[in-house]
């Protein structure tokens, strides 16, 4: 393209030079080192006077000089009067900081935006951003181009049973991205849940219900013990329809045995105290959909319903002075720590709980949402980082749900530590698909077998050629119909 | 300070230099404020400010250590944003030793300058003041549009060297002619020569050819600048001294930033001493090269913090360094 200069950051040179190859040019010349002192280095070794120019930087194990070598080739290229300067970052940076996690943190990717603002450019374009609200703290353009279009593509050429899959969020932040990828493959959905706590206390019908189990507990209890005698249900398989699930959200796993073998009589008042919606629901919903199973998590790992936990197994008898029961009104009416962001927002990812995950202290509750016995399932979120709760979902989905193959699916695959050999570690993961936003390191991805990297370079290279040419983004949003 | 003042000092410390905000909050009678400082798995720097700087009077300590300059740098920012974000009604950026600093001009074509980018950048994150000490050009306070004070460690030169040497056996050295207006000021004060060093300097961090201009015979030669990096110009210098007849050589800098293999070619060279500032954290290089002594810089800094809290004027510091 004349006029043109692709800047490439020393993060991502292999990228900048396909996203080069498709447009029929070559990555411009810049002198990229550092001083001695470890201050960064830029030159720029060609001419950029009245050019367009596009610097290609994504993220990095070392980021913060990253950061400072983008905006400082950024600002190198400006006091070089090119007359327009955009970023190309596949990876935002910082973007897990888009708002005040605590009091008085920092909201790093707002910063970030001014910084780049400040160092003189005119245009981003980026794939992904964790929180698209992030393009209101931009006063520049900002083309926030997705892979979702790339990844239905791939599922559709590589997965052979995909009309039968199910997408899954691994937590409830993401909800959001998984039901776009379910809408344009027309799948259902599912979701897992972790709770720090143990059960779900914090609904009103499984409040009543407790109490309700209490008082009708002698009966209850005697034909546990009789059908638990004749019928020892598999552990494993706890799947239940809605009418019994709402009675599982007791204080504990074990008690789902009790739950199912509830009186009629009971189950008939259960359904009358959950009132109309609940029933509503049922008439013109997927019926799949209401599918609850819910599992232990110890030690990041899930653990059979019987599994001893020290300081928890004391309260599974269900007495009418419960103290879970009491602790559990009292969660209800304290609503917990989301007094920040709220839970339900976006941008929420799990990522930030993880180090709880691994407390061996901890034990939590995992909730899995819909149906995927027998059935292939994607576990979807934006990017990979640490592994605990793509383990946990993956687990969750397979040894509780029986899923028959599991996808982790993500755009930005950042893999911190030792990530990616967890994955590939875990039986219950098939396959990660990822695209190449972020550089996988080569030794790494040579020791992965279950990895798979989709190429970015065509849709940043044609993002950047409609940018050029002033032509409409909008059809790379699009997705391909074959 | 009184404990009735609505506004109050917050020191806030970054991770690149703590023993420098410890002194800095001892001198000034405060505790240094809690802070969260870590990074990701992924290394992403995150600031959590411990306790509540809602109209107070906030200095963010950061110097950047040798090596780890960006880090310590997106620290800064992050920190200042934390503390903009929580409502400070002042935040006062202390940074000794202001990172690129050296690339404050195009002097290439498409050479970017990097301090001026800094500069906006700290503006951008919401610093409102920038107190600095000794800036390689004093031009960079050019770049900011919020006052900066530079804070010169020329007064506790002056005390070291009468402290230490008499006035009348030493003579001044600049190692460059950039320098030349530094050394003349210490040695009028002093009331000693002054010499001259002029060198060809092909790339960064090479030294080419060395002229020396003035007479050293026979005196202490004390080698002034503003920063020891690599070492390599004041080593070569001070052997010029020596062959033109020097009885010692000292260097006295402010920034001692010891990159490189700064610490072998100042055990290899025939300097007696590098005497520097700790604005720069200095970590182990003291054990590894004997010849590098220190001054304490952080009373010059407290005071400074304390006058601009206090909306004192500033400049009885320029000429005086406090015991």
């Amino acid at each position: 393209m004349r006029g043109t200069l692709i800047f490439s950051g020393s993060s991502c040179p292999a990228l900048t030079g396909k996203v080069c190859e498709n447009l029929g040019m070559t990555p411009a010349d810049a002198e990229l080192t550092q001083f001695s002192n470890g201050e960064t280095s830029v030159r720029i070794l060609t001419s950029v006077r009245e050019k367009d120019v596009f610097v290609v930087q994504s993220g990095s194990p070392k980021i913060n000089d990253t950061i400072m070598e983008l905006l400082i080739m950024i600002s190198a290229c400006k006091g070089g009067s090119a007359s327009k300067i955009t970023a190309v970052l596949p990876y935002f940076p910082y973007s897990r900081q888009s708002k005040k996690k605590s009091h008085r943190g920092a909201i790093t990717a707002r910063m970030l935006a001014n910084l780049l603002g400040v160092a003189g450019v005119k245009h981003i374009i980026t794939v992904d951003l964790h929180a698209s609200q992030m393009q209101g703290f931009f006063k520049c353009p900002v083309d926030n181009l997705h892979a979702e279009p790339l990844i239905a593509r791939w599922i559709r050429q590589n997965v052979p049973d995909w009309k039968e899959a199910v997408v899954v969020s691994k937590n409830a932040g993401g909800t959001k991205r998984v039901t776009s990828l379910a809408d344009a493959l027309k799948l259902n959905f599912g979701m897992v849940t972790t709770d720090k706590k143990r059960g779900n206390g914090n609904m009103t019908s499984s409040m009543v219900l407790n109490h309700i189990d209490a008082i009708l507990d002698p009966i209850g209890e005697q034909l546990t013990d009789a059908v638990d005698a004749a019928s020892e249900t598999p552990a494993g398989n706890v799947t239940q329809p809605v009418a019994g699930a709402v009675a599982a959200r007791r204080p504990n796993g074990s008690s789902l045995h009790s739950a199912k073998s509830l009186p009629s009589r009971l189950r008939s008042s259960t359904s009358a105290l959950d009132g109309v919606d609940e029933e509503g629901d049922q008439e013109y919903n997927d019926q799949r959909a209401h599918e609850v199973t819910q599992a232990r998590l110890v030690h990041g790992h899930i653990v059979p319903d019987d599994f001893e936990s020290a300081d928890v197994s004391a309260a599974t008898s269900v007495a009418g002075d419960d103290p879970m029961t009491m602790s559990h009104a009292s969660s209800f009416f304290a609503p917990h720590h989301a007094a920040l962001g709220g839970s339900g927002d976006a941008a929420e990812s799990s990522d930030e709980d993880e180090e709880i995950l691994k407390d061996p202290k901890v034990e939590h509750m995992v909730t899995l949402v819909g149906d995927v016995k027998n059935r292939t399932v994607f576990i979807v979120d934006d990017m990979i980082d640490k592994p605990g709760s793509w383990i946990a979902a993956a687990e969750t989905v397979v040894k509780r749900g029986l899923a028959k193959k599991v996808y982790c699916i993500a755009t930005h695959a950042v893999f911190g530590a030792d990530c990616l050999e967890q994955l590939q570690g875990c039986d219950c993961i098939d396959h990660i698909l990822v695209t190449n936003s972020y550089p996988i390191p080569e030794e790494k991805a040579r020791n992965a077998s279950k990895l798979h990297v989709l190429d970015l370079s065509y849709l940043l290279a044609e993002a950047i050629r409609r940018n050029h040419y002033g032509e409409s983004i909008s059809p790379l949003f699009q997705h391909i119909v074959e | 300070m009184s404990g009735e003042m609505a506004n109050e000092i917050k020191l806030i410390s970054g991770r690149s230099h703590p023993e420098l905000s410890e002194k800095v909050a001892k001198r000034l009678g405060i505790e240094v404020a809690r802070t969260i400082s870590l990074n990701y798995s992924n290394q992403e720097t995150s600031f959590t400010v411990g306790e509540s700087v809602r109209d107070e009077d906030v200095f963010i300590i950061q110097s950047t250590a040798t090596g780890d300059v960006n880090e310590g740098l997106m620290e800064l920012l992050i920190a200042i944003s934390a503390c903009r974000t929580a409502s400070a009604r002042r935040i006062t950026a202390v940074i000794p030793n202001f990172p690129y600093a050296r690339q404050d001009k195009k002097d290439k074509s498409r050479a970017p300058i990097s301090a001026r980018l800094v500069a906006n950048m700290l503006q951008t994150a919401g610093a409102n003041h920038i107190v600095t000490v000794d800036l390689h050009a004093s031009q960079i306070q050019g770049f900011f549009s919020v006052p900066v004070d530079n804070l010169y460690a020329e007064p506790s030169f002056l005390r070291y060297i009468r402290e230490n040497y008499k006035a009348e056996d030493c003579v001044i050295v600049s190692p460059d002619a950039g320098g030349a207006k530094r050394a003349t000021s210490i040695a009028d004060h002093l009331n000693t020569g002054f010499a001259l060093i002029h060198k060809e300097r092909p790339r960064p961090n090479v030294v080419g050819r060395m002229v020396l201009v003035g007479n050293v015979e026979d005196k202490i030669a004390i080698l002034v600048d503003d920063m020891a990096d690599t070492c390599g110009t004041l080593c070569k210098a001070a052997s010029v001294l020596k062959e033109n007849g020097a009885k010692a050589v000292l260097a006295l800098v402010t920034h001692g930033i010891l990159s490189g293999n700064a610490i072998e070619n100042l055990n290899n060279s025939v300097l007696e001493a590098l005497i520097c500032t700790n604005t720069v954290p200095l970590g182990d290089k003291l054990e590894r090269c004997p010849k590098i002594r220190v001054i304490d810089i952080s009373p010059t800094i407290a005071e400074a913090i304390r006058r601009t809290h206090n909306g004192e004027s500033v400049s009885y510091l320029f000429n005086h360094a406090p015991v």
